[in-house]
Order: C-alpha cells, then structure tokens, then sequence
C-alpha cells in the first residue's frame, strides 16, 4: 500500500517533470522559459523524493534535507539567471504585458529626483 | 533533392551501425578476473568499503596523480588564454554600464544560508571519501561551486588567487610525499598501507586513504576556485 501511495508521489513528479522540459521547448522567450523549468521541476523534485520516502522510510531525514536544498537553490539560481537576462535586456515575448523590475526602477528614480 | 537522399541514407547508416551494436550487447554474466580480484581483495587488503575509491587512491593511484596533474595544466593554460582575451578587449567593456554590477539581494541573502550547506557537505563528500560514495574530486568541485556562489554574490570582491596557488601546492607536494613514504614503507609509490588499517567501516581507517583523498579535495577545489576566477576577471 505504501509503495502504492509513493509510486502516485513518484509518477505525479514525473508528470510535472516532463511539463517543465515540454515548457523549455514551447515557450516564446527566455523568462517564460526560466519560470517553467523553475517552477515546475522544483514541485517536480519535490513530489519524486516524497515518493522515495515512502519506499525507504530510513532515508526520511535525508531525503527532507535534500527537499531542503532544491527549495532554495531552484529559486535562487532562476532569480539571477532571469536577473541578468533582464540587465542584459534579453528581449521579452510580444505578449508580455507587465515589467515589475522596470516599474520599480523607475519607481525608484522618481523617488530619489523628489 | 540530392542532399535529402544523403541524409537519410546517412540516418539509415547510423541506424543500421546502433542496431548492430544493440544487437551484439550482452551483458557480462561475471566479473573479468581483475575486477573479480578487485572486488575480493580489495577491501580486505585496503580496509575501504568504498571499492571504488580504494581503487582510484591506490592501485590506480599513480592515474590520479596524472589525472591532478592535467587539471593544473587546465587551470594553467585557462589563465594563459584569458589574459591575453582580457587585455584586448578591455576597451571595448568600459563604455557599457559597469561589468561588475552588485548582486541581487536574493542572491545575497541566499549565499548566506547556502555557502555553509555547500561547503559542509563538500568537507563531508571528502572525509568519508573511503566509507561511501564520493571522494577528493567530487568534494573538491562542490568546494568549487561554494566558491562560485561566492563570487556570483559578491562580484566586486577578489579571491586570494596567490594563497590559494600556495595552499594548491602545498597539498600537491605532500601528496608526491605520501607517495613515496608509500615506496619507502610499504609496497610501493602511493601504497596506502603504511598507515594503520584501523576498524573496517571506521571514520580513521583504510590506511592513508582518508589523508591522500583530502589532499585531492583541497587540491581540486582550490584549482576549480582559480579557474573560475580566471573566468571572471
């Protein structure tokens, strides 16, 4: 039975997984891209090393330090790559419609020239 | 016309070569008698758990000093190539907004919760490099990519490429040294065995595995850092 319920974990992951590769591929620019591999391979991970927990209880501790790790790595490591595509000024998707990091530039300078 | 033909005349010839590979594969059903004897003997004669260390550290020992010795021509050679890049295109740099622009503050805030983990665990990956898996390469380029999150975090501080060249050396002659105590004292260069074997599975154990494996974890990871430097400057 526990096989069964960490086997679900474990496939769900995959799924997601596999949504985050399909996302590298059909999305139109570089920050929809680095969102989707982001997002989607971090619960992805997350779901496949829950699922190995149930197989091998013992390596409960480790597999949560491990969760741990790619909790904060996965954002950390998109933020500056997405950081620096924008600083770069990589050019975004025609569809985009909102520019938080530039509003809040502006935003900024506005307030320091008053 | 011609080319599409060409191409996949190509596809099916590469078909036709992996399918013959695939079909002639057979998994081997027993060892070969020198991993056999690897196998047996070896944790015996070493005290390792770790086979594979045991193997790289000792029999192949003489292999990994060469193997050390290629990533130092590399960190070498990386630094010969670059400088001559950064001189020239100096100029071309400085009329763009400044190259060493401040970290983000997620990543800032990130490195300090990061930087220990990482480099626990690569100290960690190192010393139980005779017990399980992992070992002096592997610990070192962990090392490495603390020191690269470091640099990413703070671009505008310099890494203490000179120390860090001593620090290189100095585990690379005492490893040599190691060597030949092991000419000298037991069987021959990098025998590790004129240490005590000590408690199969123990922390201090397996001879001077544990010694030569954090000599090549600081040796890589020093090297790495340096390369990435070079990278950066």
């Amino acid at each position: 039975m526990t096989e069964l319920i960490g086997s679900v974990f474990i496939l769900t992951g995959a799924v997601f997984l596999f949504s985050a590769g399909l996302g590298l591929v059909r999305m139109p620019d570089a920050y929809t891209r680095i969102q989707a591999g982001t997002k989607a391979s971090t619960l992805g991970n997350m779901l496949v090393l829950i699922g190995l927990a149930f197989y091998h209880p013992d390596w409960t501790f480790r597999l949560i330090l491990v969760i741990a790790f790619v909790l904060v790595t996965n954002p950390v490591s998109s933020h500056a790559l997405a950081r620096a595509a924008w600083l770069n000024r990589t050019p975004m998707a025609p569809s985009t419609v909102a520019d938080a990091l530039a509003e809040a530039n502006e935003r900024r300078a506005g307030e320091s020239e008053s | 016309m011609i080319r599409r033909v060409l191409v996949l005349l190509t596809v099916f010839l590469f078909a036709l070569i992996f399918c013959r590979l695939i079909g002639g594969y057979s998994e081997l059903q027993e060892l070969r008698p020198l991993a056999l004897h690897y196998v047996m003997q070896g944790p015996a004669e070493l005290g390792a758990p770790n086979i594979v260390t045991g193997i790289l550290i000792t029999y192949r020992g003489f292999d990994t000093l060469g193997e050390v010795a290629v990533l130092f021509m590399v960190a070498a050679s990386v630094g010969v190539l670059l400088k001559n890049e950064s001189t020239a295109g100096a100029d071309a740099v400085d009329d763009d907004s400044d190259p060493r622009r401040e970290a983000g503050e997620i990543v800032r805030t990130g490195k300090q919760v990061l930087l220990p983990m990482i480099l626990t665990f690569g100290a960690y990956v190192i010393v139980n490099g005779h017990l399980s898996a992992g070992g002096g390469f592997q610990g070192g380029a962990i090392v490495a990519s603390g020191g690269m999150m470091m640099m990413l975090a703070r671009p505008g501080a310099a890494l203490n490429v000179a120390l860090l060249g001593v620090i290189e050396s100095l585990a690379g002659v005492i490893y040599v040294w190691i060597g030949i105590l092991g000419l000298v004292l037991a069987g021959g260069f990098l025998d590790a065995r004129f240490l005590p074997r000590g408690e199969f599975g123990a922390f201090f154990s397996a001879g001077a595995i544990p010694l030569i494996s954090a000599l090549l974890g600081i040796k890589v990871g020093a090297e790495l850092s340096v390369i990435i430097d070079r990278f950066r400057s």
